[in-house]
Formats: C-alpha cells, structure tokens, sequence
C-alpha cells in the first residue's frame, strides 16, 4: 500500500517539476511560422522608425522653416538648490510654452538631458523672450524666478539654452540664458 | 526513498537553472520586476553607462532627454532624424553606442549588432566606446542564445567598464557558461568574485547552483544558504532569497537530509511566487522524516490555494497519501474524492475558459489587466473578476512566453496608433502646403509692388559715392568737407566778403575789413581743423553702419526674392515629400494590423495550449485518484492491511 501510494504520486511530482522548469531553462527555438511573425514584426518595427524619422524631419521643415525657427532648451547641471516643477515661455509678451516637470523627467535634466521646451517660429528682428521657473529652493520653499533675454533673430534657426545651474557661492540657484546659432 | 530522491533531483534541476533572468538589469530603480529568461532578458542599456559627456550640441542633449526620461521610441528616432540633419556631429560615436543601444532595447537585435560592430570595426573609435560596443554587442548575442560568441564578445572589453557594467558582464559571462554545461569554468568566473551587494548575491546564487551542478555539492550548498540567510527588506532581494532557499531546500531533499531541507524551506515567504513550491517541499521533507502528520500541516495548507498551481494540484493527491500512510483510510477515501471533484469542477472551468478565448474575448482583459508598464500587475489581477476569459491570466501572465507574446502585441498597438495619428496629420500638412500655396498667390501682387519700389542699387550708388567723397576729404585732409551747415554758411559768407574786398585791391580804407576777414577765416580754420578727428571718427563710424544697413537691406531684399521665387519651389517640393510618405503610412498600417491579428491569434493558441496542458495533467490526476480509491476499496475488500 505504502508504496503503491507513492508510486501514484511520484510521477503527478514528476510533472510538476517539468511543468514549472520551463521558465527558468533557455527558450526554445521558436517554430518556423513563429519565427515568420517575429521576423516581420522586428522589420515592422524598423519601418516605422524609419518612417517617424522621416516624418519628423518633414513636419519640422513644414512647421518650422529654419529660417524662421527658433527652439528653447532647458537644461540643468546639479539642482541641489532648485528642485524644478514647471517652466513657463513668454515670447513678446504672449505665453507659448507651459511645461509641468515629471519626476522621470526631472531626473532625466539631472543626467544631463537638455530638453526641447519649444520650436516655434519667428520674425527677423528683435524680441523679448521671458522664462518663468517654478519649484523649490534650499529648504523647500516655494521658488519662482524669471529671467528675460533680448533675441535677434536673423534669417537662420536659432537656439536658445535655459540653464538652471547652483550658485555655491550664495547657495541659491543661478538661471543662465546661452543663445545658440 | 530511490523514487523520492528522483524527485528531489528533478525538481531541484528545475529550480535551479541560472538566474540569468534574475540579473539586475541595468535600468535604475524600480528594480522590483526582473524579467526572466528569453527575450527580456536583455536589459535596457544603462543611462549611466553611456560614457560620461558634456553635451555639446543641444539636439543630443534632446535625445538624451528622451532616453533618461525611459522614452526609446521617441529618442531613437530624434536620434535618426538629427544625425540625417547633420547635427550630434560633435558627439558622432557617442550618438550611434546609444543608437545601438536603443534598437537593442525595443529588441530589435540585428540592427543593434550591426551598429556595435561598425564601432568595433572603426580603429578610430575610443576604448571607452569600443569597451561598451562590445558589452553590448556581447548582450546581443546572449539574448540570441549565441553564448560563445557572447562570451567572446565580452571578453574583449579590456579598459573597464563602470562597475554595474562589469558586474552584469561577469555573471552573462558565468551564466553563458552554465548554459552550455560548463559548470567548471562558470565556478571559476564567480568563486571569490565580489561586486556591489546586490550582484554579489545573484552571483553567489548562480555559484551555488554550479557547484551543485558540478558535483561538489557540499560547497553548493553553502553557498546557497548564504544567499538564503541574506537580511534584507529589499523585493528584489527577497525574491532571490526565496529562491535561493528553494533550490537549497530541494538540493538537501536530494542528499538524504530532509530536517535541513525543511529549515531551508521555512525560511521561503509564505506569500511570495516560491511559496507553493516551498509548501510542498517541506511537506515532502517532514514525509521524507516519517513525520506524515506534519507533513499534512504545509500540504493542507496548499489545499486552500488556486487550484491551477501546480503545486496545489498535487497537494491535493499528495494529502491523502499521507493520511493513508497514517493508516487514516477513511479520511485518505474523503480527500481522493474531494480532489477528484475539484480536478473536475476546474475541468470544467478551464473547458469555459478555452471556449472564451476561442471567441476572442482574451486580449481585451489580458490589455486591461497587463499594461505592460506596471510593476504591480500580479497585484492587480487579484481583483479581476471571475469571467472565463480572465479567470487563468495570473498564470498566463506569469509564463514567459505569453509575457513575451503580450508584449510584442502591445508594441505593435503602439505602432498601428502611431500609424494612425500620422495619417491625420498627413492630411492636415497637405491642407496646409493647400493654403500656403493659395495665401502666396494672394499676397504676390502687393508683395511685388513693395519690392519693386526698393531700388537697392540706387542706394548702393548713393553709398559708394559718400564714401568716395570722404576718402577724397580724408586723403587730401580737407577739413571744411566735414563742417557743418553753419560753419559752412560762414565759409559762404566770408567768401563774399573776400571777393567783394577783392574788387578794390588798392584801397587801403579796406585794410582793416580785409584784416577782419582773414582773422575770421582763420578762426573757422582753426575750429575746423580743431574738430577734424573728432568728427573724421564720427564720419567713418557713421560709414561703417551705412554699410551694414545697406548690407542688410541687399541680404533681406535677395531673401525676400529668392522666397517669392523659392515658396512654390519649396511647397510643391514639401508637397512631394507628402505624397511619398502616405503610401508608406497606408501600407505599414496594413501590414500592422494584420500582424497584429496573426500575434493574437498567437496568444490565444499559447493560452489554449496552457490550458490544454492543465487539462490534461489534472486529467491524468483524476484517474490517479480514482485509480487510488479503487484500490483502497480493493485491498479493503481484500482484507488487505
């Protein structure tokens, strides 16, 4: 009886080890009609990066001409003494840009990432361009500066970096504007 | 005791393959869900591996925007479209290691392998580059299941990498080795090795399993039991920790030591995904003791769980066996026919299930439960309802292929959306290059009226010609060519005073005008002479910006020219760019779709196939029950003790 019983149970055991080794040995090969799809789904996904690149190029020359281009960049070096939550655009005096900062992307400025805030167009010309930072300074108090720079546009693309960086010196955040041609 | 000991090796073979999937990816926190072998394997590249960069060119720094903030996607093509724009030229190399990179994290592997052996193959890449090119190309392969080629790819990093890097090197390295059976050089690769805790630990685990594997089990074991007793709050941790404790307590069952087994599979969290087994484990230990009775404590325990775990499945033959070992007969006949009604009623269920999936009502609640970003998905699906369709996702979910098959379904929504939203867009840029075409046709006429009344040349005469006369007046230091209108007014009026005077030459009652005159002559002089500098500086400054305004003036009106010549130029050449890319959209979006269709279809037969697997084995378990109660009936009848 004794070893009947075990007998009966033994080979259920047995299945349950290779029911559940499957996930931890290497995958098999894949079947040949399986291996097809895959194929076609890794070439889709080539195509489609593809196509967006061009695409992407193409709205910019649409949209944004280089010679009446004009992008915002932010970026930001340390932040030990600004922690960002927003960042507003004002171009002569109209609001065009209004960015809420999520933690992913905060950190991502941290790395070293420079974000494109804004493209948009301008005139050949003078014009006022005013950046509002929102967040929290040293002690988490609620920090809001602006900071405004006169633009000359000319008839090429031009760039402007918004750069949050820290004043050791009087331990407080520092905005730099750098125009890029 | 020999068939125990075949089960024990089985299984302890099953639970202790290398925790390839189990490496920390690269990614930075959360690192709660680890992927488990295949595909997802393959961590994404690490953000803090790139080589250390100060951004120079503000279009790479977009993209690495994009690829901190974990958008791939979006930053693989702003990478493409920038390099075809002719930027990140200051970051040329950097820019194609993170191309690489990023093919390789949407899994697109031969792309990926194509750009890290272009690196390697340029002699003018840096070492710090190469050194990544080949770490990376080395996961490639891995992920391929090309473990020699991985491994020799790995070992051509030779400046160093950052230590998370390295780490995860070492153990692809290690873990690319026990794939193919050398357990020998895979124990060479990681015996003393220490790197960060958390890659200590996956590496003292995989150690562990290979010294088993090898045969030096003893040492195995305590390596094992390391990783087992790890204190830790961490899940990651946790999880290996469990693990560990498995393997460990099913290595101990096989060696004839079920008292140290059961230690071993205590110690495994009663809520965690090892659970299960390790109920069933220290059942089989506390049986393997002779202790029935407190091997019915963790298999009664397993009797209340989901009846699709394997496990559970078992504990339900596996509780009355050791009532029957109790010599409980009645109670082992209760148990063999409750289990059989379950088998049963789950039969049932899973027969619904299959049906539900065959008419396509899977994929819906698989998407909704599963969003593919969530590290909390097994959480979630505890409250699905108990709809057929949905009823067996936790561990459809759970198995690697489905996750895998779930996946690439997603990607390829996420493709036919992005089709989808471009096709609009298509339509508007071609209103658009429409309107601007019929807004320059209107304006023309006066746009042409107000260039036409600009005489730039005129201008550029008048210019040459002040500029000639203020050579003239500088060469020949001509001061009254710089007087004012006044002063030049006085110079007028003693010049006809002079001349007046001239008319009576002999006259000396004259004498004291003619006095007067020239005295006033030589003060002008003077004061003209006094001021030259001052206003010869004034007068070249006031030429230089005479310059650039009429160098401004000729540059906007050429560009006012060449865009009233240029605009149609360029609309019907953006309108060509359109035309070409729609069919490129309708035929991708085609294709998408059906794709999509064939990956559910996929899905379904994985699910079904699963289940069918079930079915069967709880099939299989139904005629061992009934097979068993018969017995007993028999042996009763025939007085049998």
């Amino acid at each position: 009886m004794r070893a009947w019983m075990k007998a009966t149970v033994v080979p259920a055991i047995m299945l349950l080890s290779l029911a559940t080794s499957r996930a931890d040995e290497p995958p098999p090969p894949p079947a040949p009609e399986r291996s097809a799809l895959d194929a076609e789904v890794q070439q889709l996904r080539r195509e489609v990066v593809d196509l967006n690149r061009d695409l992407f190029m193409l709205e910019e020359d649409l949209l944004f001409p280089a010679s009446t281009q004009i992008a915002v960049f932010v970026s930001m070096d340390v932040g030990t003494f600004f922690d960002l939550d927003a960042v507003q655009i004002r171009i002569d005096g109209k609001e065009v840009a209004n960015y809420l900062y999520t933690a992913r992307e905060r950190e991502a400025l941290l790395r070293g990432g420079v974000q494109r805030v804004w493209l948009g167009n301008m005139k050949a010309g003078e014009h006022e361009l005013v950046a509002f930072f929102t967040g929290q300074g040293t002690h988490q108090r609620d920090y809001k500066r602006g900071t405004t720079l006169t633009v000359e546009k000319g008839v090429g693309a031009k760039y402007v970096e918004l750069r949050i960086s820290d004043r050791l010196r009087k331990l407080q955040p520092e905005f730099v504007v750098r125009v890029w041609e | 005791m020999v068939l125990r000991l075949i089960i024990a090796m089985a299984v302890f073979a099953s639970w202790t393959a290398p925790v390839a999937g189990s490496v920390p990816v690269a990614e930075p926190a959360p690192v709660a869900t680890r992927p488990e072998l295949g595909a997802a394997r393959i961590s994404v590249p690490d953000p803090a591996g790139l080589p250390p960069v100060k951004v120079q060119d503000l279009h790479y720094g977009d993209v690495l925007f994009h690829f901190y903030s974990r958008d791939h996607f979006d930053a693989l093509v702003r990478l493409s479209a920038y390099q075809e724009q002719g930027y990140l030229k200051p970051h040329a190399r950097d820019a194609e290691l993170l191309r690489g990179g990023l093919y390789l994290s949407l899994g697109q592997h031969r792309e990926a392998r194509e750009i890290f052996e272009r690196l390697l193959a340029d002699t003018s890449t840096p070492a710090p580059i190469r050194d990544r090119a080949w770490f990376y190309l080395g996961k490639v392969l891995y992920a391929s299941g090309q473990f020699e080629q991985s491994e020799r790819a790995l070992r051509a990093v030779t400046a160093g990498l950052p230590i998370e890097l390295e780490s995860e090197r070492r153990l692809l390295i290690a873990q690319g080795l026990m794939y193919r059976g050398q357990f020998d050089a895979a124990i060479a690769e990681l015996d003393g090795w220490q790197g960060p805790d958390r890659w200590t630990a996956y590496g003292k685990f995989n150690l562990g399993v290979a010294l088993v594997r090898d045969g030096r089990v003893e040492r195995g074991h305590a390596m094992l039991e390391q990783v087992g007793l790890l204190e830790t709050t961490d899940p990651e941790l946790l999880s290996l920790r469990d693990k560990a404790n498995l393997a460990l307590g099913y290595a101990l069952l096989q060696a004839g030591q079920p008292a140290a087994a059961r230690i071993a599979l205590d110690r495994v969290r009663l809520q965690g995904p090892q659970a299960n087994k390790a109920l069933l484990g220290a059942g089989w230990a506390d049986a393997a003791s002779g202790d029935y009775q407190q091997a019915l404590v963790p298999w009664a325990e397993l009797h209340g769980r989901d009846l699709l775990d394997a496990a559970v499945q078992e504990s339900y033959l596996a509780v009355p066996y050791a009532y029957a070992e109790l010599s409980a007969i009645g109670q082992a006949v209760g148990y063999y026919e409750q289990a059989i009604e379950a088998y049963d009623a789950e039969r049932a269920r899973i027969e619904e299930s299959i049906g539900a999936i065959r008419a396509g009502r899977l994929l819906t609640a698989a998407l909704n439960a599963d969003s593919g970003t969530r590290p909390d998905w097994f959480a979630q699906l505890t409250n699905l309802p108990d709809a057929p369709e949905s009823r067996y996702l936790y561990h459809l979910l759970a198995g690697h292929e489905f996750q895998e098959g779930l996946k690439t379904y997603r990607s390829l929504e996420a493709m036919s959306q992005n089709l989808g939203g471009w096709a609009t867009s298509l339509g508007a840029f071609s209103d658009m290059i429409e309107t601007r075409k019929s807004a320059f046709a209107a304006k023309l006429p006066a746009a042409d009226n107000r260039l036409a009344t600009v005489d730039v040349a005129d201008i550029n005469r008048r210019r040459d010609e002040l500029r000639a006369r203020l050579e003239t007046a500088l060469h020949d230091r001509d001061v009254t060519a710089l007087a004012t209108d006044r002063e030049r007014e006085w110079l007028s009026m003693l010049a006809g005073v002079e001349a007046e005077l001239a008319t009576h030459p002999g006259d000396a009652s004259f004498d004291d005008a003619r006095e007067k005159a020239r005295l006033a002559r030589g003060v002008v002089i003077w004061n003209l002479d006094a001021a030259w500098k001052t206003r010869l500086w004034r007068a070249q400054r006031a030429m230089r910006e005479l310059d650039a305004a009429v160098y401004d003036a000729r540059t906007r009106q050429a560009a006012s020219v060449k865009a009233r010549q240029g605009a149609p130029e360029r609309a019907a050449a953006l309108a060509v760019r359109v035309d070409a890319v729609s069919p490129r959209v309708a035929d991708l979006a085609v294709r998408v779709e059906a794709a999509k269709a064939a990956q559910g279809r996929r899905l379904a037969d994985i699910a079904i196939n699963e289940l069918e697997q079930q079915r069967s084995r709880l099939d299989e378990y139904s005629v061992q029950a009934r097979y068993a109660i018969a017995t007993i009936y028999d042996r009763a009848s025939a007085g049998a003790p």
